[in-house]
């Protein structure tokens, strides 16, 4: 212990002394503690990530001590006695009693530890003596001696850390303190973290010394307390000594950063450190944000590495580097010898559109100046497809089926007859109808939601499902009802109710009561109140933050995984982990998943993305040409539908294989008119599973007549082309384009769709988009427009069906000889496993992706595929990643105009 | 047609040998007849039709197409040459991002947003910030439709954040719900059960409050998405506790419609067959009650659409106007198709300025002469107000479509004749020209913004403006 109180006086000194520091270090380092100290230690930074709070000491005077953090609101500290203390070479010595401390309550301390359950309290301080005890107090988030959120105090020799928590006392007790003998009257860096899970450590100059678990949330923080240093709230626990910095993260700092603040030295980051969203480089940011997204919009249609018009492709950042065949198009570090720049400033490019505006142009020269970072390996358009405001948060209502199935799971009612008829149908956005900046709401919404409550409470029987949460019967707020309403509301609102919500449910029993009413009566008026809440019609998460992504709440948790994996609200299982704070834990999150995934419910979640995606629900709205199709009628619609989930639960769920198997799995269902239609051998009664292993033309999702559908009559191939381009490839391409007449051309002797689609792609107007999705369709020609299959058209002309797929960012198109090779081939791409994982992704949060979620889709991407690439693993990924984990807070509250 | 016109007299009378009738309730009958006899409100509306009308024709005047509107000529400002540079985008889709930057002057944001607000929520916005009077329908948006696959094909209000302002009724009998239907709630006239109800819906309010309040852990969007909830419970509060006195002899709700709507309106984009008979009867009866809405100030804003962007219809029936036989409609035998190959939408595919036209002529002065007649319904003796004006006069009606020019082989040709009209706002505008514009739809659409006292802006926020004053009176 004495190498380490010698190397901290050494840093204590080292502006003044920097020849005699690397003495110092070598003399008492070796072999013990520390990490390497290099030289340098002035220079290194500081952690900033996750920084709450930050004081520095380097005033030199006055009665202020300013908050460096950059993190808004300010949080300055007030010295009560000014001449208790002296500012003296960038610290400040504590002579005598005095409180130094926050104007008002440290509330984007406690708020930001509340909803990430953790924190880190960092010291560096020389105590006056190793004397001093009560604990002394050095840094504080309390309001008296025994109402504390935290406090770091010195209790003679040691330093003792007490923390509020669910699990610990209003007091913080018990304390986790450090080994005796650290607390001794030289420099000394004592850093207390605590991590969600509830792993507390302390370490001293550096290393960690201490380690034990500190349970429980820090839900129960107080938030009316104030920071103080060197005292109690109340006075009467002065400390003395000297502060030379002092900093709160709001997350537990890793080892290796808490190595890094001590290798920073106690006089490190005396300039306002910038947050933790400005943490990627300028350039990155430049890149990604701007110049990325303006080289996807405005030149990757002919410079991608497929076009590669002039041999440019500007799509990767190797092939962007090395230039076209008229040279260098990009000489990093000097727009001005650059062919690109030449050619976007003289408005040259883009050859066929608008000229960048100024300010583009601006954007183009600052980035190849400035070095022309590349951050990506492909830039991908489709990343880029949705750059408003469609990925804003958005709260989210649920939809009708899930609020059907928040109904049935929370009281057990069905009432998914009155709901389908009452509430007013969702509407498809961005492919999905649960796209949540969609999800409004209309009288007919506020009407039915109350007719419904009315409905479903008529249903139940309210006193038994009113003894799940109270013994008593009282009508009495002042005895059992407050409890009562907490209780029934925790569970039917999906969380803890507070205080405010506890007395205004409670207003209506007291209503009952006074009209004369019973406490039969009271419940059912409550849960009806209840049944039209915001928290219950809606997905309520706390938002607010300092603008970065923060950790959800427990119970926000528990409800974003129960709608993702069941559209469902949580069931009492995962109530519970919640309540107990396990779902701070990993391990017991990725268990709830898996214990999650084996219920029916997951199975019937994961059938309505698949309805979702393939627009499952155009098939009862069609009307073919009655002449053409005399055979068709609703009930082969609805065949069709049955068939394709009954095949996606027999891939997914029963031989649980990777999804980008639904593109080739020899098996499908069928009714017997189905099979009938598909020209097999009708078996059995209802929906039978058929081998298609010695059917070759059939197998996969894009064989089956709901799919083969969406081309209309014809089996248009544009259409087909279209939506393998958009919903299976996850390619872009502007529509519709110019220069061209798009009535559809009928086939005719001589002339059949696929010689028709030639001509289009052969024509210079039309070819350089039809080639990247015509294609994709021409395996499908032998299907007519309602999935049936044919070697020849109505006009006697041959089908074809072997053709080309150009996957989006690749250079070269792959051929296929026939409509199974096609099938192999989506079924082994890249690119549509990732479009499978976008795609889940996408109905799973709600919202379009946008390029800020790229790299967490990345991720969850590669966990998905690790983990073998099914519809079990992919949801796993999604729950455990940071779109799901984490969401993204806003600062200042804005003006509500709509 | 198949039924008589519904107006304010007529309901204010509660004569019932109309074809529809309104379960109207005294209450909503004192408010319009006070509002009848005070100041002028601003109000808003846009009318949309689908498919537009091509330049060229537009060029000729009343003389064709647009004869329908002549009567009406003195209450219009016809723009011409008002280029929607917004849109102005290699592979714009000028069907719905067309429509959509029609009097929002930006292309759509996603599906179902547009790029921003329309011009009738801004001033809404600018004139009712914290709501229009109790009991009012803060936004009507209503429509007779069938091509759907994004909503910027037939919805024309949007909020300032660009998701829709209201959702749209495509049935006359929802329409007329949304604005007179009365709500009953459990107990009826039982008032300790009334009571009891009421304090349910207390609580409930509350809570919205709360998270649309400064407390509230929600963001902006979100918490904008609660308020819009909020101010649906109080129409709902409203309705279901404050007005209460059925009128005697209240009439029955209007009949169902017979015609397709939801899916089943747009079987995959491949259109439907409807006559001109069906589609005009369902249509004005839908014109009928929005009037009726804005005569009895139950509604200021809004927009009600007359057939989708790239709207997919076979239309069949006897067009007749002012007497004569002017076409017959027959679209799938005509161009000898069926389905999608087989609609009106085609005949816009095939213009062509060198031939005759007339199948488009003929649907595009249908569309006028529906779009005239809800004007008229805004226009006449029933319509007339304190300033002894109709409210066609005293409230600004912008008329907006789509590209209209199917040859879809000329972008700036395509977007800059994009039909514009819009009324006199009380005498902020000019009417009775068509005038060649030559600007850009943004600087137009501003400048009808400061017109009508509204600050906030179209498009973006650092743009600055060039005023279009030739169009103010």
């Amino acid at each position: 212990m004495r190498a380490t109180t010698c190397e901290a006086e050494c840093q204590s000194t080292r502006s003044r002394r920097q020849n005699r520091y690397s003495f110092c270090v070598a003399t008492f380092a070796i072999g013990l503690l520390l990490l390497p100290i290099a030289s340098s230690q002035a220079a290194s930074p500081r952690v900033s990530r996750d920084l709450r709070a930050l004081y520095t000491f380097e005033a030199g005077r006055g009665d202020t001590v300013k908050d460096r953090s950059g993190v808004r609101p300010q949080l300055d500290l007030k010295i009560e006695k000014p001449a208790a203390v002296k500012w003296q070479d960038g610290s400040l010595v504590v002579r005598s009693s005095t409180r130094i401390q926050s104007s008002g309550p440290a509330k984007k301390i406690i708020d930001a530890a509340k909803r990430w359950g953790s924190v880190t309290i960092e010291a560096w301080v020389k105590p006056q003596s190793d004397s001093q005890e009560g604990p002394a107090r050095i840094v504080s988030l309390s309001a008296g001696p025994s109402d504390r959120n935290f406090t770091l105090g010195q209790d003679k020799k040691r330093y003792d850390v007490r923390l509020r928590t669910t699990s610990t006392s209003r007091n913080g007790n018990p304390s986790t303190a450090a080994a005796n003998n650290s607390a001794r009257a030289v420099l000394t860096h004592v850093v207390f973290t605590r991590d969600a899970a509830g792993n507390a450590k302390i370490y001293i100059n550096g290393r960690q010394q201490i380690s034990k678990r500190v349970a429980g949330r820090l839900s129960n923080w107080g938030d009316s307390f104030r920071l103080l240093l060197a005292n109690e709230a109340s006075g009467d626990r002065q400390w003395l000594g000297t502060f030379y910095l002092v900093a709160v993260y709001k997350r537990a700092l890793s080892v290796s950063e808490v190595a890094q603040n001590f290798k920073a030295g106690a006089k490190a980051a005396a300039t306002p450190i910038k947050l933790a969203a400005d943490e990627s480089s300028p350039k990155a940011r430049l890149f990604e944000t701007k110049i990325a997204p303006l080289l996807a919009r405005r030149c990757l249609e002919c410079h991608d590495s497929s076009s590669k018009k002039g041999g440019l492709d500007l799509s990767r950042k190797t092939a962007a580097l090395a230039g076209g065949e008229t040279g260098k198009a990009i000489v990093p570090g000097k727009a001005s010898a650059s062919l690109l720049w030449e050619a976007v400033e003289s408005g040259e490019m883009p050859e066929d559109g608008k000229e960048l505006s100024a300010q583009e142009k601006l954007l183009v020269r600052q980035w190849i100046d400035a070095g022309a970072t590349w951050t990506v390996n492909v830039i991908d358009p489709a990343v880029y497809a949705h750059d408003g405001g469609t990925g804003n948060t958005w709260i989210q209502r649920l939809t009708v089926p899930e609020y059907i199935e928040t109904v049935r799971s929370a009281v057990g009612i069905d009432i998914e007859k009155d709901a389908r008829k009452i509430l007013p149908p969702e509407l498809r956005a961005d492919g999905f109808s649960n796209t949540a900046y969609n999800l409004n709401v209309d009288l007919k919404h506020v009407e039915a939601y109350a007719r419904l409550a009315e409905i479903i409470v008529s249903r139940m029987d309210v006193l038994k499902f009113a003894a799940k949460f109270s013994k008593s019967r009282k009508l009495s707020t002042d005895d059992t009802m407050r409890d009562f309403v907490a209780a029934m509301g925790r569970w039917l609102l999906r969380g803890p109710l507070d205080d405010r919500e506890v007395t205004n449910y409670s207003g209506i029993a007291t209503t009952v009561a006074s009209a004369g009413g019973n406490y039969k009566e009271a419940v059912s008026l409550l849960i009806e109140a209840m049944l039209q809440s915001p928290r219950f019609i809606y997905r309520v998460e706390n938002q607010r933050g300092d603008g970065t992504a923060w950790p959800v709440g427990e119970y926000e948790l528990a409800s974003r995984m129960s709608y993702i994996l069941w559209g469902a609200p949580p069931d009492e299982s995962l109530m519970r982990a919640a309540d107990n704070g396990e779902l701070l834990d990993r391990s017991r999150v990725e268990a709830q998943v898996a214990r999650m995934l084996r219920d029916p419910r997951a199975i019937e979640r994961s059938a309505q993305f698949i309805a979702e995606w393939l627009d499952l629900d155009r098939l009862s709205n069609m009307k073919p040409n009655r002449k053409r199709f005399p055979k068709w009628n609703d009930s082969l619609a609805a065949d069709m539908r049955a068939e394709t989930l009954a095949f996606f639960k027999d891939v997914a769920w029963k031989q649980k294989r990777p999804l980008a198997d639904l593109f080739n799995a020899q098996v499908t269902y069928a009714t017997p008119r189905l099979a009938e239609h598909y020209g097999l051998k009708p078996k059995g009664d209802g929906l039978s599973r058929y081998d298609l292993s010695a059917v070759p033309a059939r197998g996969g999702l894009l064989t089956q007549g709901s799919v083969l559908t969406i081309g209309g009559d014809d089996g248009s191939m544009v259409t087909r082309g279209l939506f393998v381009l958009h919903g299976v490839l996850r390619g872009t391409v502007k529509a519709p384009p110019a220069g061209l007449d798009t009535t559809p051309v009928p086939s005719k002797p001589g002339l059949s769709q696929r010689r028709i689609a030639e001509m289009r792609i052969d024509n210079v107007a039309c070819g350089a988009c039809h080639s990247k999705f015509e294609p994709l369709a021409f395996g499908l020609e032998r299907f007519d427009g309602l999935g049936g299959y044919s070697e020849k058209d109505e006009h006697g002309n041959t089908l074809r069906e072997d053709g080309q797929i150009l996957v989006p960012g690749t250079a070269e198109a792959v051929k296929y000889k026939t409509s199974a090779e096609l099938m192999n081939l989506l079924a082994g791409s890249d690119r549509v496993r990732e479009t499978m994982t976008w795609k889940v992704t996408q109905f799973a949060v709600g919202r379009p992706l946008t390029a800020s979620d790229a790299r967490i889709v990345g991720k969850i991407h590669q966990a998905a595929q690790k983990g073998g690439g099914t519809y079990s693993s992919l949801i796993t990924a999604i729950v455990m990643s940071d779109l799901v984990q984490m969401t993204r807070t806003e600062t200042e509250q804005l003006e509500i105009k709509r | 047609m198949s039924k008589t016109h519904v107006s304010r007299r007529t309901m204010l009378k509660g004569l019932g040998t109309v074809t529809i009738g309104l379960p109207l309730l005294e209450e909503m009958m004192v408010l319009t007849v006070a509002a009848a006899e005070k100041t002028v409100p601003v109000r808003a509306f846009n009318v949309f039709f689908g498919l537009g009308i091509p330049a060229p024709l537009q060029a000729e005047g009343f003389k064709d197409v647009l004869q329908p509107l002549e009567s009406l000529s003195d209450k219009l400002l016809i723009m011409r040459n008002v280029d929607q540079v917004r849109c102005d985008e290699k592979g714009i889709n000028a069907h719905y991002d067309g429509a959509a930057g029609a009097f929002t002057a930006e292309p759509p944001d996603g599906e179902a947003k547009s790029g921003g607000p329309s011009i009738d929520q801004v001033i809404r916005q600018a004139h009712y910030p914290k709501g229009l009077p109790a009991g009012m329908v803060p936004t009507l948006i209503g429509g007779t439709f069938f091509r759907r696959s994004r909503v910027g094909r037939y919805v024309h209000s949007y909020n300032m954040d660009g998701t829709v302002a209201a959702t749209i009724q495509e049935k006359p009998r929802d329409l007329f719900d949304r604005v007179f239907g009365f709500i009953s709630v459990a107990g009826g006239t039982d008032a300790r059960r009334r009571r009891l109800k009421r304090s349910v819906l207390d609580s409930v309010v509350d809570q919205y409050k709360f998270y649309t309040g400064k407390n509230s852990p929600l963001g902006a969007s979100s918490k904008a998405r609660v308020a819009e909830h909020l101010d649906r419970i109080r129409e709902f509060e409203q309705r279901a506790f404050a007005m209460k006195h059925k009128a005697p002899n209240a009439p029955k709700l209007p009949p169902r419609s017979d015609i397709a709507h939801g899916g089943k309106a747009d079987p995959g984009g491949m259109g439907i067959d409807i006559t001109l008979d069906e589609l005009s009867s369902e249509w004005r009866l839908m014109a009928d009650l929005y009037a009726l809405a804005i005569q009895m100030d139950r509604v200021r804003f809004g927009s009600l659409t007359f057939l989708a962007a790239g709207e997919r219809i076979r239309l069949s029936g006897d067009y007749k106007y002012d007497g004569k036989s002017l076409w017959q409609f027959d679209d799938a035998r005509q161009q000898n198709a069926s389905g999608d190959k087989g609609c009106s939408h085609e005949w816009w595919h095939k213009f062509n300025e060198k031939r005759k036209n007339e199948a488009l002529r003929a649907h595009g002065h249908m569309k006028m002469r529906e779009i005239a007649y809800f004007l008229h319904r805004l226009d006449d003796s029933e319509s007339k107000e304190a300033n002894g004006k109709t409210i066609l006069e005293n409230s600004l009606i912008t008329i907006s479509t789509e590209s209209g020019d199917g040859r879809h082989n000329n972008v700036k040709r395509e977007l800059s004749g994009v039909f514009h009209a819009i009324t006199s706002a009380n005498g902020r505008f000019k009417t009775g020209q068509i005038m060649d514009v030559g600007a850009e739809g943004l600087d137009v659409y501003n400048t009808m913004l400061t017109a009508m006292g509204a600050t906030d802006r179209l498009g973006p926020a650092k743009r600055k403006m060039q005023a279009v004053d030739a169009i103010r009176a």
